[in-house]
């Protein structure tokens, strides 16, 4: 078979499930396509992406779990396993084997409450290797008295590692929350060399 | 529980099989039966059943070849199906092709027309069909594809490539 005969397979078979999802489910929008890393240093991650970007990096125990949460989250949207969010992977590849540490992936941010937008974006711009606190993020944010909800916004991080919310801790130096668990957090802020710092 | 939240649960059920298995079943299904419309079909069946069944599906089992299995089946089903309904249109040419022979050895019309049946009879296959469904059965195109697989632009040409080879049978002295 050759690359076009591939390419064209793929698209009337993605035509024939999505046509069978609209059918079945009356879910008519445009779909979110996902995928599984099962063996990362910080255990699976499920993946998600729709037309404007990733929209979800998740720790998860596996598959079904992944699901649920999507179906939990994007009731009508039809969700279809792909082979195709391979940037993501060979990206999250790349920075878990050190080679590079910081991403350029297109992020798709759009479907967030204002404030956390702001403070995903503000986090996005910590370059590895650097950290900054909860103050910091939220006055990049526009709202400097707002750390606790900038926390908060963090803790909710819809596409962690890649927008990079471990690289933000408290005043004092130390850790705070991760969504994914302290653990984790600490594991991938000593895989950038950003050890915690005391200010 | 409402209907509504039923229906709600079976939509979520069947989102997450589709979700999970429904790209390499539609693959699968499409490659048997050759045709996108009969294979979305075929795939919606496939997880209606699926559904229905699922509680019946021990915990453990392979979820993924059972419904592989579903989906051959289906597919299977429809091949037989479309073979016994092209077997039944043969036989219908061909009682057509009797019936037009004149017992009696009538006139010069019945003669013609046994010798254009026989043309008929020796038409490849598909155009042989088409062209009975069309000129005897008087189905629309659409109607054709339908019967035979294909589309509508298919069978019309079918008809046409019948219908000129017939012409130019039928000049011969």
């Amino acid at each position: 078979m050759t690359a076009d005969q591939a390419a064209a397979e793929r698209r009337a078979v993605e035509r024939i499930v999505l046509g069978a999802f609209v059918r079945l489910t009356g879910r008519g929008s445009a779909p979110l396509k996902y995928a599984m890393m099962e063996d990362t240093p910080v255990g699976v991650l499920g993946l998600a992406a729709g037309e404007r970007g990733l929209r979800h990096v998740s720790y998860t125990r596996g598959e079904d779990e992944f699901l649920e949460r999507l179906l939990a989250e994007h009731g009508d949207v039809p969700l279809l396993r792909t082979a195709e969010l391979d940037d993501v992977r060979r990206a999250l590849d790349r920075y878990f084997a050190g080679r590079r540490l910081d991403f350029d992936l297109k992020v798709d941010l759009s479907d967030l409450p204002v404030f956390q937008r702001r403070v995903l974006e503000a986090t996005a711009r910590i370059k590895a290797g650097h950290v900054a606190t909860y103050t910091d993020v939220a006055a990049r944010a526009g709202s400097p008295r707002a750390s606790r909800a900038a926390g908060n916004a963090l803790h909710i991080n819809p596409v962690p590692i890649v927008v990079p919310c471990h690289r933000v801790l408290r005043a004092d130096g130390s850790l705070g929350g991760y969504g994914g668990g302290v653990p984790i957090k600490e594991w991938l802020l000593e895989h950038e060399g950003a050890r915690p710092r005391t200010l | 529980m409402t209907t509504a939240a039923i229906s709600d649960r079976a939509s979520s059920r069947i989102a997450l099989l589709l979700a999970k298995h429904g790209e390499e079943l539609a693959r699968h299904i499409r490659r048997m039966v050759r045709d996108d419309d009969v294979a979305q079909d075929i795939l919606q069946d496939t997880m209606i059943r699926a559904y229905r069944a699922l509680e019946r599906l021990a915990a453990g089992s392979n979820e993924r070849a059972w419904l592989y299995r579903i989906a051959t089946n289906g597919a299977l089903n429809h091949l037989r199906s479309r073979s016994r309904e092209r077997a039944a249109l043969a036989r219908h040419a061909a009682e057509r092709e009797t019936v037009a022979a004149p017992a009696d050895g009538g006139g010069e019309r019945d003669g013609r027309a046994v010798v254009l049946w026989g043309h008929v009879a020796r038409l490849p296959e598909r155009q042989r069909l088409a062209l009975t469904l069309r000129l005897v059965d008087e189905l629309a195109y659409e109607d054709i594809a339908r019967r035979l697989g294909g589309t509508a632009a298919t069978a019309r040409a079918n008809v046409y490539q019948a219908t000129k080879k017939l012409r130019l049978k039928v000049r011969e002295p």
